[in-house]
């Protein structure tokens, strides 16, 4: 049997399973809490219990004491949920995230189109306006028991029943290749959403930089978009990277896009275009052209980065070496199973 | 009736800011360069202080309350060991060696690090770092003296424990770390925050006090398992400063980067130094084994280590320059180390041994490359004559690293058969020292390195004179008593008097 979560006070709520505990269901959600040995030793992922019961499973007495015990503390690392249950824990509240409600839609497929030979543009229609921050990914349910697979929303919030996902086809992969060689116009899915922290730091107020690999346009698309509309002025930047010229989908918006608004730039780059074809842009990976368009200095700036797990490494490489540091980097990985998990050292947060 | 209207709490960040704005004051009287003169001289460059986070943004009186307690309970759970005989719960009593070593060699250096922390907690500025280095400071004395309260019933009982600030100070398996603390206290700032609060906080922690208390728990000492834990829910906080403290030296200006890569290599290599002593602890004196030394550093040293130093990458920091060497080290560090031990075995205030054939099939086991290559042929033949009645002992002195201070018994990078010595020619006099790592530490400071106390010349100088005798009173050294083969000493005798009276009605 599975409880609510409810963190404060960033007010979202989560599901958490039989035996899991309130730590690992909230990293899996996409919260991070303060966390550094995971055994109930170290006391940094002690939270208030505000409502509800908890297990505190394997806390130490000397990481959680008894009078804190009394106070209702707990440490999240161990603690399981005996009930629906409402913490507090040390986040810094994000004016930016609007904490929008996770629901179930049903909806029925109106368009499918390739937009290269890898990957396929799938538009829903569906049955009730979903509200999102563009940036955030939905849950996307496939049958023949294939289950529920994470994707970008590549419209802006603006379309209303109208949801874009822009699908990459995995080698091997059941839920992408379902969608490239099954799916039909008129056929029945749901989608579960929205989900995810990757949104845009508006209050910040600062010039911004998106880096998007493969199929992680889908994100910055529906950020941009939605930050044209609304009349965001400052400079906006967007390195795109591809194989080929074949790969670049949506290459023509994003030419008029730039030539319609000065303040935004558009920097394609292709990794593996055939030397010699009428390929007149920047040649190589997209950190590479990053440094080179930024002239290795991007102080000032926030950056917002999508797409494959190595591509956004190497982007937080170059940032870093330019300058930029984690409290202004936001990414968005898009890890399939068959990205092993790396073993990270606590000297990032989130990155 | 009315509805109370309920506030909106404050966040966590905005409360601390209240609780600590008058900390931060502008000086008046004196410009800021001259109220913290000593942050400029290692030339590290800093722009803004506020970006140096303390993310736990403890307030002290909350710091006083989580303190007593942990206190209370601890001394709680100690009265009970020694009003229990906690100290015939051991599964030998030859495991106190290591922990006689700890109290030698490791305790001393958490009252180092008190002062130190005390001390830049002063230099530094920065609210949030005054504050976080405080509270270190305290939680450092805390350490040095529950471990010695933890450790004080033992001394009751059992040899070797009654001297150790004197053994800390003046003997010579000890100034690996006594020379690692004083080298950090005279550091700047900045360098004693790598030394102590990166490299020996965040790299070697794990692989000191994880080996030490598992040995503890598998060896029945409840004492010293009381003030892991007590210790343990320090330690993130410590490791959060130091880790602040790296990232915000690098994010703050680029021209710190090649500076920190320096104090990485230093540090990293004297670090493990000291860790030839916890290897070889792990890998010979427990009486019931945790894991091997190598099995330490595959999950400690390269797994979460390695990590680290991708993540580091980032920056453009690369992996300490004796990495690959200490890669290579692993495998002989413990039986190098331990085989100095024995030899010299008259002159350590902890008891000696040869493995048993069961510690020898153990040590075959964890290091098929190694042990039966090299290690148990010296032991067999260590082990006949002891069985002749001429027990091998070197009473020639150790040549000790300038740097490390450890006697000069590793082997070079490539050879295990072949002993590595480096010298160098400095103002007319000959430095020596036991590895490329410990030789370009002095290189880069060598009119540090040239003072340094070292305990084997020591011994020739006034008023020792060479004398043995009064080297041993000199370093509180009782012997036939403290020293020598745990195989007929008073320990040994008295444990299995006492144990037998305990458990049986004789
Ligand atoms: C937040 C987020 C947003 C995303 N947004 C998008 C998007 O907008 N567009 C997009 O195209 N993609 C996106 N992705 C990636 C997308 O979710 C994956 O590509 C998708 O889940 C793959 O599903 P699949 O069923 O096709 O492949 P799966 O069957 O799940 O497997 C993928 C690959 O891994 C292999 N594999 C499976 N299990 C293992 C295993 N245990 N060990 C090793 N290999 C294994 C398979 O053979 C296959 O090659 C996103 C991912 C995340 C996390
Ligand atoms: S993360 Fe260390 S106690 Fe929970
Ligand atoms: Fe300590
Ligand atoms: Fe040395």
């Amino acid at each position: 049997m599975s409880y609510q979560l409810t963190i404060e006070p960033l007010g979202q709520t989560v599901e958490v399973e039989e035996g899991q505990t309130i730590l690992d269901a909230a990293l899996r959600a996409g919260i991070y809490l303060p966390h550094a040995c995971c055994h109930g030793l170290c006391a940094t992922c002690k939270v208030q219990v505000l409502e509800g019961e908890v297990d505190h499973g394997v806390a130490s007495t000397f990481a959680l004491m008894d009078f804190e015990r009394d106070e209702n503390k707990c440490l999240a690392c161990c603690a399981i949920p005996q009930s629906d249950v409402v913490i507090e824990a040390e986040i810094d509240e994000d004016v930016d995230a609007q904490n929008l409600p996770v629901r179930d839609y049903t909806g029925k497929v109106i368009r499918l189109e390739n937009l290269t030979p890898t990957v396929k543009g799938l538009w829903i229609e569906l049955e009730q306006d979903i509200e999102f921050q563009a940036g955030q990914y939905v849950d996307l349910h496939l049958p023949e028991g294939i289950g529920g697979r994470a994707f970008s929303l590549a419209n802006p919030p603006s379309t209303g029943k109208v949801v874009e996902l822009n699908i990459r086809i995995v080698p091997g992969g059941k839920a992408t290749t379902y969608v490239h060689e099954s799916m039909q116009v008129g056929e029945e899915v749901r989608i579960s959403g929205p989900y995810g922290r990757f949104f845009v730091r508006k209050s910040a107020e600062v010039p911004l930089i998106f880096m998007a690999g493969g199929s992680g346009l889908s994100s910055p698309r529906s950020m941009i978009l939605d930050l044209l509309a609304e009349g965001f002025s400052l400079p906006i930047t967007l390195l795109y990277g591809q194989r080929s010229m074949a790969e670049l989908y949506y290459h023509q918006e994003f030419l008029a896009l730039a030539a319609s608004h000065p303040n935004f730039t558009y920097v394609p780059a292709l990794s593996a275009e055939p030397e010699g074809s009428s390929w007149q842009g920047f040649r190589g990976f997209v950190h590479d052209a990053a440094i080179a368009h930024f002239n290795n200095d991007f102080r000032g700036n926030k950056a917002y980065l999508c797409g494959p797990p190595l591509m956004v490494e190497a982007c937080i490489g170059s940032l870093m070496k330019g300058r930029l540091f984690e409290r202004d980097i936001y990414t968005e990985k898009f890890i399939s199973a068959a990205d092993a998990q790396q073993v990270r050292s606590p000297l990032f947060r989130a990155l | 009736m009315d509805t109370q209207v309920t506030k909106k709490k404050l966040g966590l960040k905005e409360r601390y800011k209240l609780l600590t704005r008058d900390l931060g004051w502008e000086t008046t009287f004196h410009s800021r360069e001259e109220v913290f003169p000593y942050v400029h001289y290692e030339g590290i460059k800093i722009h803004d202080w506020d970006k140096w986070e303390d993310p736990f943004r403890l307030t002290m009186d909350a710091y006083w309350k989580y303190q007593a307690e942990k206190e209370r309970k601890f001394y709680a759970i100690i009265d009970a060991h020694a009003q229990n005989n906690g100290h015939l719960n051991l599964t030998d009593a030859h495991y106190l060696t290591a922990i006689k070593i700890f109290l030698q060699a490791i305790t001393p250096g958490e009252y180092c690090a008190h002062k130190g922390f005390a001390r830049v907690g002063r230099e530094f500025g920065g609210v949030g770092t005054q504050v976080a280095c405080q509270m270190q400071s305290l939680d450092e004395v805390r350490h040095a003296q529950t471990q010695i309260h933890a450790m004080s019933n033992y001394n009751k009982f059992y040899q070797g424990f009654h001297a150790f600030s004197d053994q800390r100070d003046r003997i010579w398996y000890t100034s690996v770390a006594r020379s690692f603390f004083d080298d950090a206290l005279s550091s700047g700032p900045f360098e004693f925050m790598i030394a102590i609060g990166f490299s020996f906080e965040y790299v070697l922690t794990n692989l000191l006090f994880v080996p030490f208390m598992s040995g503890a728990a598998y060896n029945g000492d409840m004492a010293t398992v009381t003030f892991g834990f007590s210790a343990q829910s320090d330690e993130a906080r410590h490791m959060t400063l130091g880790l602040e403290c790296i990232k915000f030296m690098l994010e703050q200006d680029p021209a710190n980067l090649p500076i920190v890569q320096k104090w990485i290599d230093k540090w990293f290599w004297r670090g493990l130094r000291i860790l030839a002593l916890v290897g070889t602890m792990m890998d010979y004196m427990l009486p019931k084994r945790v894991m091997s030394w190598k099995e330490a550093f595959d999950i400690y040293g390269i797994e979460n280590g390695g990590a680290l130093f991708n993540d580091l990458a980032r920056y453009g920091v690369r992996a300490p320059k004796g990495w690959g060497d200490a890669a290579a080290a692993i495998d002989h560090m413990s039986h190098q180390l331990m085989l100095g031990l024995y030899q010299w075995s008259f002159g350590t205030a902890f008891h000696g041994w040869i493995p048993s054939d069961d510690e020898m099939e153990w040590l075959s086991a964890k290091y098929p490359d190694s042990f039966d290559k090299y290690y148990r042929p010296r032991w067999e033949h260590i082990k006949k004559l002891a069985a002749a009645g001429t027990p091998f002992k070197n009473y020639g002195l150790a040549k000790l690293c300038q740097t490390c201070q450890l006697p000069c018994v590793f082997t070079e990078p490539g050879d295990p058969t072949l002993i590595c010595h480096r010298e160098i020619d400095y103002k007319g006099e000959k430095y020596h020292f036991c590895s490329d790592g410990c030789k370009e530490i002095f290189e880069n400071e060598p009119e540090k390195y040239i003072q340094a106390w070292l305990p084997m010349p020591q011994l020739f100088q006034e008023p020792l004179k060479g004398d043995l005798g009064a080297w041993m009173n000199y370093v509180s050294l009782v012997d036939g008593q403290d020293n020598g083969d745990f195989d007929g000493s008073q320990d040994q005798i008295n444990f299995d008097k006492w144990r037998g009276m305990a458990t049986s009605n004789k």
